[in-house]
């Protein structure tokens, strides 16, 4: 059995706004990241993937079942929804082990399971803990943690890194390239460094399509010549941010040295060419979709 | 083993804390504080002579119809009637038919005698004191039942003219020397005292199964939601059947136990104040059993299929009518006959034996009904998790913006 996931032409409609269109994407093993602003479709893609929603057209295979065979996809699939959340008064160990339960493991193999995950995601000392005192990023991998109690070939994680405090996200990177070793991880994210940390392939999406896709590499290459940086008055911030892309800004005195994602060389003074990095080269990709993805006036 | 795990969730569960409680407190108070020593024996009992029961009838009748005022309890509640002419000159057919006296002889047994005024709130009322009516020898009881019935009907229901109520309102005759024996001697020979005392049990026990499982089921299948854990369970591998089945099951057998322990406790009450031979202590277990579980059954199925469609809050909503309804639809009977769908069945004294025994086959059809219902129930809330749990469904809200559907996937 191949380990990929295909979708084909899939849409998705919540009565009568059309939430996805005709999405095609083909996720191989390893980490997959799906980038894209908030409420540009992720979650509900994340959701139809994982047999939560309904879609209306189109084709999905995991491992080469259909989407259709709810019960077979969710034994194959972990997932890890945007607001995990858990009853909580359970302990963090009760949580696991119910959640095993629940996904038909026996019981010995319940109790090893909980107790060798708990230690991955460096949560064995805090396993007698209730969910309610646990912190966020404790919270994010006990989440980890249940998604994986079935050994699922598939994981889905939607939005795994918002809120957490900069060293939570970086474990919780590393937590994430080590799973997705031996199975399929997608990841869904707004946050660029994410992405730029764990995934190779990725796909960008906005309002419900796929307006990219490939590999991080290609992406930075998609935006060679369209990032520059310029140093200019401070004075003249307000009026460049309405007119270019500003990716990012360093202030020194009355100076500020500006990074600009624009089709032509901006008409800005000492303006020179610069190597993308991910973030600028993600919002290239969102200007030359056809997004308004200026920051406008302060 | 999930049963296990879910019934762990609901004994930490601050309703099924609440639920143990009001179980009881309400056991206590009305069963072993109310029934100390010796047995209170009735004056009156229940003749079931046709005589007896369209001479009060008729009486009764002719009273409120001189008066025009009609004391009816639709729902339970007290509602004065007063008729317009039209339908006040039915009832007086149905009256003259049923006595066999014209228009003015009535209106000359009316004048005959004394009149007197009752304050009813503002309105003052006039009643005449007309003795004992006379009743038609061509009368027969089913006939006058018919009659009773349209009477009923006219008064807009819940009058004391109920087809269904006319032995338990008007059949009461005093209670002899002998009857008394008889139904110390029913007590301890049939019922071997348990028997009576179960039923007794039952009723007060009924009155709160028929609402308090709400609150426990309710708080369970909407815990989900609440702490927003649904997805997490609907991406899980476990069948919605066996899910909602273990959860139902966990539920109802969380909840008979502190019924199972008030048993216990009725049954060390009674050998107190009785000779431990005279006791069948096993009846405590096997009427309220039968009884009580399918009532609880029901009720849990009710709350959960409710849940999953509305929320919890109509469920609690849905549940208070539906046993309200149950409890007073019958102008609040606390004892007498029981319909094949009542919810709460009710019996509320220790003897009545030969009464209760009357409704046994309809009791029988009533609970058997409920057991199979809540199963059927059930199933159909395992149905709609799974709907729900595939996104094909999202739960009706009657409440707020999004009211009525809020999506159509």
């Amino acid at each position: 059995m191949e380990k990929k996931i295909v979708i084909k032409n899939v849409s998705k409609f919540y009565g009568r706004k059309q939430a996805l269109f005709d999405i095609d994407l083909t996720i191989g093993q390893g980490m997959f990241g799906l980038l894209g602003r908030n409420g540009a479709g992720k979650t509900t893609l994340m959701k139809t993937l994982a047999a939560l929603h309904r879609k209306k057209g189109g084709e999905i295979t995991v491992c080469g079942v259909p989407i259709e065979k709810a019960k077979e996809i969710r034994a194959m699939t972990g997932y890890l929804p945007q607001d995990f959340s858990m009853y909580p008064s359970m302990k963090a160990d009760e949580a696991l082990d119910y959640l095993g339960a629940l996904s038909g493991i026996p019981k010995a193999e319940r109790k090893k399971r909980v107790t060798s995950l708990l230690r991955k995601v460096n949560l064995i000392e805090h396993r007698h803990k209730k969910v309610r005192e646990l912190s966020g990023g404790m919270k994010r991998r006990l989440g980890i943690a249940q998604a994986l109690i079935h050994d699922p070939t598939v994981l889905i994680v939607d939005e795994p890194t918002a809120g957490l405090d900069p060293e939570e996200r970086i474990r919780f990177r590393n937590l994430l390239c080590e799973v997705a070793e031996e199975r399929i991880v997608i990841l869904s994210t707004h946050i660029v460094g994410d992405i730029e940390a764990t995934c190779e392939n990725i796909a960008i999406m906005d309002e419900g399509k796929i307006l990219w896709k490939g590999t991080v590499e290609q992406l930075i290459e998609n935006a060679r010549g369209h990032i520059f940086t310029s140093n200019v008055e401070k004075r003249f911030m307000p009026q460049i941010k309405k007119e270019y892309i500003v990716t990012g800004m360093l202030s020194q005195n009355d100076y500020t040295t500006v990074r600009i994602v624009s089709d032509s060389e901006p008409d800005l003074p000492n303006t020179v060419l610069t190597e993308p990095d991910l973030e600028g080269a993600y919002m290239y990709c969102l200007h030359s979709s056809g997004c308004d993805v200026r920051g406008g006036e302060e | 083993m999930l049963f296990g795990k879910e019934c762990r969730r609901i004994l930490t569960s601050l309703t099924f804390i609440i639920y143990c409680f009001v179980v009881g407190l309400f056991f206590v108070s009305q069963f072993i504080d109310e029934n100390k020593g010796d047995p209170y024996i009735p004056d009156e009992k229940i003749s079931e002579d046709h005589d007896i029961i369209i001479d009060s009838a008729v009486d009764c009748l002719a009273n409120e119809y001189l008066a025009n005022n009609y004391i009816c309890y639709p729902l339970g509640f007290y509602k004065s009637v007063r008729l317009k002419e039209d339908d006040s000159q039915k009832v007086e057919e149905c009256l003259l038919e049923i006595t066999g006296l014209t228009h003015d002889e009535l209106m000359d047994i009316r004048d005959s005698g004394e009149h007197y005024y009752v304050e009813h709130g503002i309105q003052e009322t006039m009643y005449y004191e007309i003795g004992e009516l006379p009743v038609s020898d061509t009368i027969t009881y089913e006939r006058f039942c018919e009659l009773m019935g349209q009477v009923d009907d006219i008064l807009g229901g819940g009058s004391k003219y109920k087809v269904d109520d006319l032995v338990a309102n008007y059949s009461y005759v005093p209670m002899t020397q002998e009857d008394r024996e008889a139904i110390i001697s029913d007590l301890y020979d049939k019922d071997r005292v348990v028997g009576g005392y179960a039923r007794l049990f039952s009723d007060y026990v009924g009155i709160d199964l028929g609402i308090m499982p709400v609150f426990v089921a309710a708080a369970l299948v909407s815990a989900d939601r609440r702490k927003r854990v649904s997805d997490l369970i609907y991406t899980r591998k476990i069948s919605s059947l066996k899910l909602i089945f273990t959860r139902y099951t966990a539920l109802v057998t969380m909840m008979f136990i502190p019924v199972i322990l008030c048993m216990i406790s009725a049954d060390i009450h009674l050998i107190r104040y009785f000779d431990f031979n005279d006791l069948a202590l096993y009846k405590m277990f096997t009427l309220p059993t039968f009884w009580l579980l399918p009532q609880l059954m029901i009720v849990t199925a009710a709350a959960m299929i409710v849940t999953e469609v509305f929320s919890s809050g109509i469920a609690i909503l849905f549940q208070f009518a539906w046993w309200f309804y149950s409890i007073m639809a019958d102008g609040a009977r606390l004892s007498g006959s029981i319909s094949k769908f009542d919810l709460v069945c009710r019996h509320n004294t220790v003897f009545g034996r030969e009464e209760f025994m009357l409704s046994k086959n309809d009791f029988i059809f009533n609970r058997i009904f409920y057991f199979i219902a809540a199963i059927v129930i059930t199933a159909i809330t395992a149905y709609i998790y799974e709907l729900k749990r595939g996104g094909r469904f999202h739960g009706i809200r009657l409440f707020g913006k999004n009211s009525i559907f809020r999506h159509k996937a």
